[in-house]
C-alpha cells in the first residue's frame, strides 16, 4: 500500500490522519496483512462462503406502529438538534 | 464469596439485597485496578430496596438479590454506556438492552458497568479510553480482554457474577487470565439487542462467575428468544442450573493432535496435561482429533471482524448521538474530525482494514476467501463432532502478560486469540475454567461443544469443579 492508496482508504473510512503519520499507519496495516495473507495459499474454490454460523430465517412482524422509538429521546441524544431535526453544518454552498 | 452462597444468604433472609449491594459498593470504592467505568450506587441501593420489599416475588428468581456488574457494552436506560470509547463518553441510552432487562427481571442488582477494550477490540483491556484494567493477581499484568473489567470484577470478589461479550474470545481469554469461569453461548442464544455491535455475525453475550454454577444461573437469566434481534434463536427448553447435576455418562472428549505446535507456553501445556488426567479419572474417554486448520481461523477472523466493524461503526458520525468535533464548517470535515478525534488507534486500524478488504479489487482475495475459511472451520467442527461429544484444549497460549506488550508486537496480541477464535467463526458454545496455577497466576482450559450444548459444557465443568480447587483460588 502506498500513500495515495492510504489517502483514498482514509477518505472511504471517513478518518483523517496527519500526513506525518501516514508511513506509520501503512507499516501497521502491512503488519496485519502479513498475518492475514497466510490464508491466501489455501485452495478453497470448492467451498461456499459462510457469512453467518446459523441457518437464518427471515424475521417479520405485523406492519403496525410499535411505539418503541421515542423521537424526543433520540433528538436529546444528538450533539445539536432543533425541534424535529438533527443539526449539521451546511451541506450545499 | 461464590454466587450460590450469596444467593442462599438472600433466600434465607440472612443477608438482604441492600446489604449485599452495600458490600459490593464498598469494594468498588476501594478498587485500584480500574475495573469500573461507572458505578451507579444510589440507583443500586434503590433497586436493592425494591427487591427486599418484594422478597416473595424475587425469592426464587435465578439471580435473586445478587449484585451484578455489566460490561459497559450493554445499553442501560438513563445511565451512561460508553463501550470504552471517547465516542460514547457522554452517551445515555433511552432503553435497556435485552440482557440488562432479563438480568433485572431475574432479581439481580446492577452496581456498575465494567471497563473494556474500546468497542470490544482488544485482548488486553489496554485500548479502553478510560485506561487499562490491572489483573487482580498482579497489577503489573493485563486481565485480558475485551471483557477484562468483567473478569477482574469476579476475580477480585467485587461481585459474584458479571456479564461480558465474546467475539473472538473476549469472555474466555480474560476468564483464563483472571482465574474465573466464563461461557460464550451458541451464537443466537442470548439476544444482541441493545448490545453495541462490533462484529454482528460473531458477537455473543455470556456470563462470568467463579464457577460453573454461577454461569449456569446467569445464563438462565440472560438467554431468551428476542424478536428484536433477527439472529435470536428459540431457546432450548432447558434450565441450565437444574441440569448441572445431570449425569451425561462417560463422554468422548476430543483433544487436538499436535497441539503443542501452536506455540503454547509449557506451563499452560502442563496444566492441560494434568486436566486430561482429571477427565480420564472422571471416566471420560480422550480421543485425539486432527484440527490442523485451526490456526487459519485467525486469518479469517482478522478479515471478517474488521469488515463488519467498519460497517457497524460507520453509524458514529457526530450527528445523531455520541461525540461531535467542534467548530466544523462542512459536513465531510465534521465526519472525519469527529471519528479521528473520538476513535482510538486500534479501532481506527480495524476500520481501515475492514474498509480495505471490502473495497472493489480486494473483496474476493480477502473477504470472500475469509468467508470460505470460515466455512472450512465450521465443516471441520461438524466432522469432529460426529466422533466426540466435546473438544478440550487450553484457552490461551500464555498466562497473563505485561502491559504494553502490544506496542512491541501487535501480531503476537492477535495470535493470543488463536485457540478461542474458531468457536466464534463457527458460532459454537465454549466455556473457559481455571485448570491450573503457575507463578501464582491462573491458567485456563476450555471445552467447545456442539450447538446448544451449554448444558453439557456446564455440567462437565461442574463435575471437574467438584473434584478440584482451582476455581476456589483467590488473589
Amino acid at each position: 500500500m502506498d500513500k495515495i492508496e492510504l489517502k483514498n482508504l482514509l477518505f472511504l473510512a471517513r478518518i483523517s490522519a496527519d500526513e506525518k503519520e501516514h508511513t506509520k499507519i501503512i507499516k501497521k496495516l502491512k503488519n496485519t496483512f502479513d498475518l492475514i495473507d497466510e490464508m491466501q495459499d489455501l485452495d478453497l474454490s470448492d467451498l461456499e462462503p459462510l457469512n453467518n454460523p446459523l441457518e437464518l430465517n427471515n424475521v417479520s412482524r405485523e406492519d403496525v406502529n410499535n411505539d418503541r422509538n421515542s423521537k424526543g429521546e433520540f433528538l436529546n441524544n444528538s450533539p445539536e438538534s432543533d425541534e424535529d431535526y438533527f443539526l449539521v453544518p451546511k451541506i450545499i454552498e | 464469596m461464590n454466587f450460590k452462597e450469596q444467593r442462599d444468604l438472600f433466600r434465607t433472609k440472612k443477608v438482604s439485597a441492600k446489604e449485599a449491594v452495600q458490600e459490593s459498593i464498598k469494594k468498588i470504592n476501594g478498587d485500584n485496578l480500574n475495573i469500573f467505568i461507572n458505578s451507579f450506587q444510589s440507583e443500586a441501593l434503590k433497586q436493592a430496596e425494591f427487591i427486599d420489599n418484594n422478597f416473595d416475588k424475587f425469592k426464587d428468581a435465578p439471580l435473586s438479590g445478587v449484585p451484578i456488574a455489566h460490561k459497559d457494552i450493554f445499553c442501560t436506560k438513563g445511565l451512561p454506556t460508553t463501550c470504552g470509547s471517547k465516542m460514547l463518553e457522554n452517551f445515555v441510552p433511552p432503553y435497556d438492552s435485552t440482557v440488562i432487562h432479563n438480568c433485572n427481571e431475574a432479581g439481580s442488582v446492577m452496581v456498575g458497568k465494567t471497563n473494556m477494550d474500546e468497542f470490544a477490540m482488544g485482548s488486553s483491556n489496554e485500548t479502553s479510553y478510560f485506561g487499562p484494567v490491572s489483573n487482580p493477581w498482579n497489577s503489573d499484568l493485563v486481565p485480558g480482554g475485551s471483557s477484562g473489567g468483567a473478569a477482574a470484577c469476579v476475580a477480585a470478589d467485587i461481585t459474584s457474577i458479571s456479564t461480558g461479550t465474546d467475539t473472538g474470545g473476549s469472555i474466555r481469554q480474560p476468564a483464563a487470565l483472571c482465574g474465573v469461569t466464563g461461557l460464550k453461548p451458541t451464537y443466537g442464544l442470548v439476544s444482541r439487542w441493545g448490545m453495541i455491535a462490533f462484529c454482528s455475525s460473531m458477537d455473543q453475550a455470556g456470563p462470568f462467575s467463579r464457577d460453573a454454577f454461577g454461569c449456569a444461573a446467569l445464563l438462565d437469566a440472560m438467554a431468551s428468544y428476542d424478536s428484536k434481534d433477527s439472529t435470536s434463536t428459540e431457546r432450548p427448553d432447558k434450565n441450565f442450573e437444574n441440569l448441572l447435576d445431570k449425569d451425561f455418562g462417560s463422554l468422548k472428549i476430543g483433544v487436538i493432535k499436535d497441539i503443542d505446535n501452536f506455540g503454547i507456553n509449557p506451563d499452560v501445556m502442563e496444566s492441560y496435561e494434568v486436566s486430561k488426567t482429571v477427565l480420564s479419572g472422571l471416566g471420560h474417554e480422550l480421543k485425539e482429533v486432527d484440527f490442523s486448520e485451526l490456526s487459519t481461523g485467525i486469518c479469517s477472523y482478522y478479515v471478517i471482524a474488521p469488515a463488519e466493524c467498519s460497517s457497524n461503526l460507520s453509524r458514529f458520525d457526530g450527528v445523531k448521538y455520541g461525540y461531535r468535533a467542534s467548530d466544523q464548517k462542512d459536513i465531510s470535515k465534521l465526519y472525519m474530525e469527529t471519528r479521528s478525534e473520538a476513535f482510538g488507534d486500534e479501532v481506527k486500524k480495524r476500520i481501515l482494514i475492514g474498509t480495505h478488504v471490502l473495497s472493489a479489487g480486494f473483496y474476493d482475495a480477502y473477504y470472500l476467501q475469509a468467508q470460505k475459511v470460515r466455512r472450512m472451520i465450521k465443516n471441520k467442527f461438524e466432522s469432529i463432532f460426529k466422533d466426540v461429544d466435546l473438544i478440550f484444549m487450553p484457552t490461551t497460549l500464555d498466562q497473563a502478560f505485561e502491559k504494553n506488550r502490544e506496542s512491541n508486537d501487535p501480531n503476537r496480541m492477535y495470535k493470543e486469540d488463536l485457540l478461542t477464535i474458531p468457536a466464534n467463526l463457527a458460532g459454537l458454545p465454549a466455556i473457559s475454567f481455571p485448570n491450573g496455577f503457575k507463578n501464582n497466576l491462573p491458567i485456563g482450559g476450555q471445552f467447545i461443544g456442539n450447538y446448544f450444548s451449554e448444558d453439557l459444557l456446564l455440567a462437565t465443568t461442574n463435575r471437574i469443579q467438584e473434584v478440584s480447587d482451582w476455581h476456589k483460588m483467590t488473589p
